[in-house]
């Protein structure tokens, strides 16, 4: 974080130095771990019910229903192709989730830090290229941010149209990090404050009022991320897929 | 400097709040009338939320730098 905003006047510094409980590299990377450890533990104990025919291990079946939940969204927003994704997809939201519900137990969340959701805004935004890339082909990809087909001297429009789309493109990635970092991170700040308003009385205020609120922030939040990275891979992978389809199905109806 | 973002973030969170209602006013108005989009609507509005909230972070996160 601090590399990144090195030159700005610093709120960030500031803050800093007020919660002296903000963890070093190596800090975040021990919660990283944390998270980690997590995920492969509940997965590795869930994985135990697979072979039955009916899931009786409890664990197994909330994977399934979390599954179904993604493949709901998946399909939903992306459509029938989308279901290939669902492994990525999937992965976000276990991360973020469990990411963000961390810091309801110990003091400081991996998604509080502005540097891993940079990552991960990374990653969400260059699979996207990757696989606009690998529906379209590297040209239909390029073409497809330049908007509506124009002739003559509009190709200037498609010029400028090509040129915002970039940008766009690129202010994804500080938008999806941005978000999750702002909301995980005020909402520390949040129940850090009500706690200070609550320190005559010896009644810690942001711990009975604002968790609840804030487990709710962080469902809202995996979703969000999940479901915007499934936005623009429908916006990516759109055309290519539904021509082709629109093909087949002209194919069986002319046979 | 102090003062300044108060009110700054203060006026970002009234715009923002507004908005949020907004949304909120005509995802519900939507369900109520029609039951069987709620799943549709809730997407929708989601995604919509999440865009209005990033307007008040961008305001928090890049009014510390205009202020010097």
């Amino acid at each position: 974080m601090d590399a990144i905003f090195l030159n700005g006047p610093s709120i960030f510094a500031e803050a800093d130095a007020m919660s002296a409980k903000e963890p070093s590299i190596w800090g975040l990377a021990a919660y990283i771990a944390l998270v980690l450890v997590i995920l492969f533990v509940l997965m590795s104990y869930a994985k135990k019910g697979l072979n039955v025919r009916v899931f009786k291990n409890p664990i197994t079946s909330l994977f399934e229903q979390l599954y179904l939940f993604i493949e709901n969204m998946c399909v939903g927003s992306i459509g029938q192709h989308g279901r290939k994704y669902i492994p990525m997809m999937m992965t976000f939201w276990m991360m973020i989730f469990v990411g963000n519900v961390v810091a309801l137990l110990f003091p400081f969340a991996p998604t509080a830090d502005l540097s891993f959701n940079l990552g991960m805004a990374l990653i969400a935004v260059c699979y996207v290229q990757y696989e606009g890339v690998k529906a379209n082909g590297l040209l239909g990809h390029l073409k497809h941010f330049t908007g509506p087909k124009l002739s003559g001297a509009m190709v200037a429009i498609s010029v400028l149209i090509f040129t915002i789309e970039i940008i766009s493109e690129l202010m994804k990635n500080v938008s999806l990090s941005l978000r999750l970092y702002g909301n995980i991170h005020g909402g520390h700040l949040a129940v850090e404050a009500m706690n200070n308003l609550g320190n005559k009385i010896y009644v810690p205020l942001g711990v009975v009022v604002l968790l609840l609120i804030k487990l709710l922030t962080c469902l809202v939040q995996a979703l969000i991320f999940t479901m915007l990275t499934c936005v623009y891979l429908s916006l990516v992978t759109h055309h290519g897929e539904d021509h082709a389809e629109g093909d087949h199905g002209q194919a069986a109806t002319a046979h | 400097m102090g003062t300044g973002l108060g009110l700054g973030v203060g006026i970002a969170a009234l715009g923002v709040g507004i908005g949020l209602g907004l949304i909120g006013n005509g995802a519900l108005q939507g369900m109520a009338r029609q039951p069987e989009a709620i799943g549709k609507l809730q997407t929708a509005m989601l995604i919509a939320l999440a865009f209005v909230e990033l307007v008040f972070l961008l305001t928090v996160f890049v009014a510390p730098f205009l202020i010097k």
